[in-house]
């Protein structure tokens, strides 16, 4: 049977595409778990750009030891079903020294936990180069990303000296102490990616999905109460809401929306419609002007 | 694929039937077109393409709503702020990168490829306009063309865009006038009749007020002509050369169980079936297709834009930088290439840094390169010159260490395109296109220094087999070296090798 080759068929082929290109170029690539919805579609893709092979690089999370337990779950399961070999790494020594998304500001917070624990991660496996899920539709700062994305030593993000990429034409080749992230979501939209797990048939996190859930509000947002590590402020009482998530992460820094949509097919259908940018429900991206991109620029992925 | 087909157990009572009907209309689209944008600074060109999402996209209304918040006194929200996106653009005033920008309208994705305009960033300009199906000039109404314009449709002539638009801007600060809108379209015509661009057409808008963006404006009763968005609409999607020849540029060797060996890449051009016999031009070797894999099973033909996997009935060992075709329609195995060069590092040429030429998959030493002339944005003439700089936009000579498979960028432009690469950088230096190519260089002498399979495993390469990427890379690694120091160097590569 033959298909038309529609704008997914050409978004897939693009990101196999890259992932091969990437792999033949690179020494050591790793792939950047981060559990969510577009690092299943990663996931997915990378299974089909080298099939009959598994992908030919590990998975690595960092895990901030905040995440939501039905994102462990999720992870832990995938790693097993598809026999891939999983990398967990969290920054020890933050988390002894008690940084946690309660008591610090969440720049601080992601900084040590996140931005320091993936360079750490990296630099302790000497991978040369990490695929990410960023796509360019997410945020001002990463509308300008390229698919190649080159760090120079200490992963620094150098906006001014970002390799010109022409044509399908990827240049991978590194200098002196230089690493690379590569993006082979690049091109895809939030839509799109609930296109493709809608056609692919793709099990997501089922926070993903509308359940009740034990719920507070704080600063406008609604936060889901994971586990009893958040202490209530006064007048903070928890309610039970029907709520589900756009985008995961931490759980005390990531905002619920009320929805019913309890399927793939209601989220897709509201994301359709959707009246607010997706990663409003990022509480760390409003911290400051230009919150991203300075993140970017420390070494955040 | 049609929605309906999950099982979530919640779903067959939460869903509505208003989102399931929703989510069934949310098919794949039936295509990308890409539009680049380009002008000089202040044209007003984030304010178009903000003008473009206002008017077009279905923006989400957090965004909107702000926008009409932050609006100033005249009530007139300033769309350019969707697109300016960096601390270090908005200290400065101007867009410093290419942006991409994503929307759906009708039955296809746009995407808007929004580059930079100050004169220093061409090469950004540049690596935007290779990606573009269509681009949008814009001119300021009040100054006309400029050297900027000239550059820049150079550019777009030289990375292949075929239908450019340019939008005289800023219509309202002159009084809509006819007479001045004549004059700059009939100086763009002098431009683009010099290159190969198939359509051409001038148009004049009030990017900040809307004027012919979206809807005609009464203001010019004189243009009879389309609005942006009409001309947008009728852009065709990337066009696929499916009737051109078979290219299969190899990326990477997959195994699977104990026999499986396919070569792993994106049909270029062309249409491959099983069964087809297909030639490796460098190894000159024929083998037949026994199988198209791909993870949702095996395909009976693969076209261009297809990502693929090909397993041939006989191992012809061929690796990453081959390029499968059919037999009677086979690319150029060229040594020596005349090519059209955009200059995209800082730092001026230097020939004697070891240079790299990255094809579609290949990466190969360059022995030489001769620049010849460079094109005068004044006079859209070639110079003759021998160096070049910034910005420049150069014809030039490359001999090569090792053969490359190839086509002219005219008849394909996924073979015909090139970066240069610096060896020790791994920087970008220059985008190229082939204008032709030739098995070998008048230039070429004998007295080259043979780097053959045989030296390299005794030493550098030893315990490593010759289809090993890593013996590649460091054959590659020791003929720069080589190089470097003045010794013109071949490979002479084993047999089977690719």
């Amino acid at each position: 049977m033959t298909r038309v080759f529609s704008h997914l068929d050409a978004l897939e082929a693009e990101s196999i595409h890259i992932f091969r290109e990437a792999a033949a170029q690179f020494r050591k690539p790793v792939l950047l778990y981060s559990i969510g919805k577009d690092s299943t579609v990663l996931l997915h893709l990378a299974r089909k750009a080298f099939y009959p092979q598994k992908p030919p690089f590990p998975l690595l999370h960092v895990d901030t030891t905040w995440k939501f337990r039905d994102m462990i779950a999720f992870r832990d399961k995938t790693a097993r079903e598809l026999g891939l070999e999983l990398l967990i790494h969290t920054n020890t020594a933050g988390a002894e020294k008690g940084v946690d998304p309660v008591r610090f500001a969440p720049s601080l917070y992601t900084d040590v936990m996140k931005t320091q624990a993936l360079k750490q991660a990296l630099d302790l496996h000497g991978f040369d180069a990490a695929f990410g899920g960023a796509r360019r539709d997410e945020e001002a700062s990463r509308a300008k990303e390229r698919v190649f994305s080159f760090r120079s030593p200490g992963h620094r993000w150098e906006p001014r000296k970002q390799r010109p990429e022409m044509w399908r034409l990827l240049n991978g080749r590194l200098g002196t102490g230089e690493s690379a992230r590569v993006f082979p979501l690049s091109n895809w939209t939030e839509r799109d990616v609930w296109r493709y797990l809608l056609r692919e048939k793709l099990d997501v996190v089922p926070l993903y999905f509308a359940a009740d859930r034990p719920t507070i509000t704080r600063g406008g947002q609604i936060l889901v109460l994971d586990d009893d590590r958040l202490p209530l402020a006064e007048g903070e009482t928890v309610v039970t809401r029907r709520v589900r998530f756009r985008t995961l992460g931490c759980w005390p820094l990531t905002a619920a929306i009320e929805s019913d949509a309890a399927d793939i097919e209601s989220v897709v259908a509201e994301t359709l419609s959707a009246r607010t940018s997706e990663r409003q429900g990022r509480l760390i991206d409003h911290d400051q002007t230009g919150a991203m991109e300075r993140k970017k620029q420390e070494g955040y992925f | 694929m049609a929605a309906g087909a999950g099982t979530g157990q919640a779903g067959m009572t939460m869903a509505s039937d208003e989102a399931r009907a929703l989510a069934a209309t949310l098919r794949d689209l039936d295509g990308i077109v890409r539009i680049l944008t380009c002008g000089s600074v202040d044209d007003g060109k984030s304010t178009l393409i903000g003008r473009l999402l206002w008017e077009a996209s279905d923006l989400p209304e957090d965004t909107r709503q702000g926008l009409i918040r932050q609006a100033g006194p005249d009530g007139i929200p300033d769309v350019s702020l969707l697109l300016d996106g960096l601390v270090a653009e908005r200290e400065q005033g101007i867009t410093i990168d290419i942006a991409w920008r994503y929307f759906d309208a009708g039955r296809r994705r746009f995407v808007v490829i929004d580059s930079p305009g100050h004169e220093q960033y061409t090469r950004n300009m540049a690596s935007g306009a290779s990606h573009a199906d269509i681009a949008i000039m814009l001119v300021d109404a009040r100054h006309g063309v400029k050297r900027q314009t000239r550059r820049h449709a150079a550019i777009l002539d030289l990375v292949g865009v075929k239908r450019v638009v340019v939008a005289v801007n800023k219509m309202d600060l002159i009084d809509w006038s006819q007479s001045r809108f004549e004059e700059i379209a009939a100086d763009f015509a002098t431009i683009t009749e010099r290159f190969a661009f198939e359509e051409a057409v001038a148009l004049p808008v009030s990017a900040k007020l809307g004027d012919n963006v979206a809807g005609r404006s009464a203001h010019t009763p004189w243009y009879a002509g389309e609005t942006l968005l009409e001309i947008i609409d009728r852009a065709p999607s990337r066009i696929i050369e499916s009737g051109s020849a078979f290219r299969f540029p190899v990326q990477t060797v997959l195994r699977g169980g104990t026999d499986f060996r396919g070569l792993a890449g994106t049909v270029a051009s062309g249409v491959v079936r099983v069964g087809d016999p297909v030639f490796d031009g460098l190894s000159r070797r024929q083998a037949n297709v026994r199988r198209i894999a791909t993870m949702d099973g095996d395909l009976e033909q693969a076209s261009a834009g297809q990502a693929v996997v090909v397993q041939l009935d006989t191992d012809l060992d061929v690796a990453r930088g081959a390029v499968l075709s059919s037999p009677d329609a086979v690319p150029v195995v060229a040594r020596a290439i005349e090519a059209r060069l955009v200059w995209l590092a800082d730092s001026p040429l230097d020939a004697s840094h070891g240079l790299l030429l990255r094809t579609a998959t290949d990466l190969v030493p360059l022995s030489s390169i001769a620049i010849r002339a460079r094109l005068d944005l004044e006079t859209l003439q070639e110079t003759a010159v021998s160096s070049c700089s910034t910005n420049d936009i150069v014809i030039a000579d490359l001999s090569l260490a090792q053969a490359v498979a190839v086509d002219r960028f005219a008849d394909n432009r996924e073979m015909g395109a090139f970066v240069l690469v610096d060896a020790l950088t791994g920087a970008t230096l220059a985008g190229g296109v082939i204008v032709t190519a030739a098995a070998r260089s008048a230039s070429e002498g004998n007295d080259a220094f043979v780097l053959t399979n045989e030296m390299l495993a005794r030493g550098v390469c030893a315990g490593l087999a010759s289809s090993d990427p890593e013996f590649r890379r460091r054959a590659q690694e020791v003929a720069i070296i080589l190089r470097a120091a003045g010794v013109t160097v071949a490979r002479d590569k084993g047999p089977g090798e690719s």
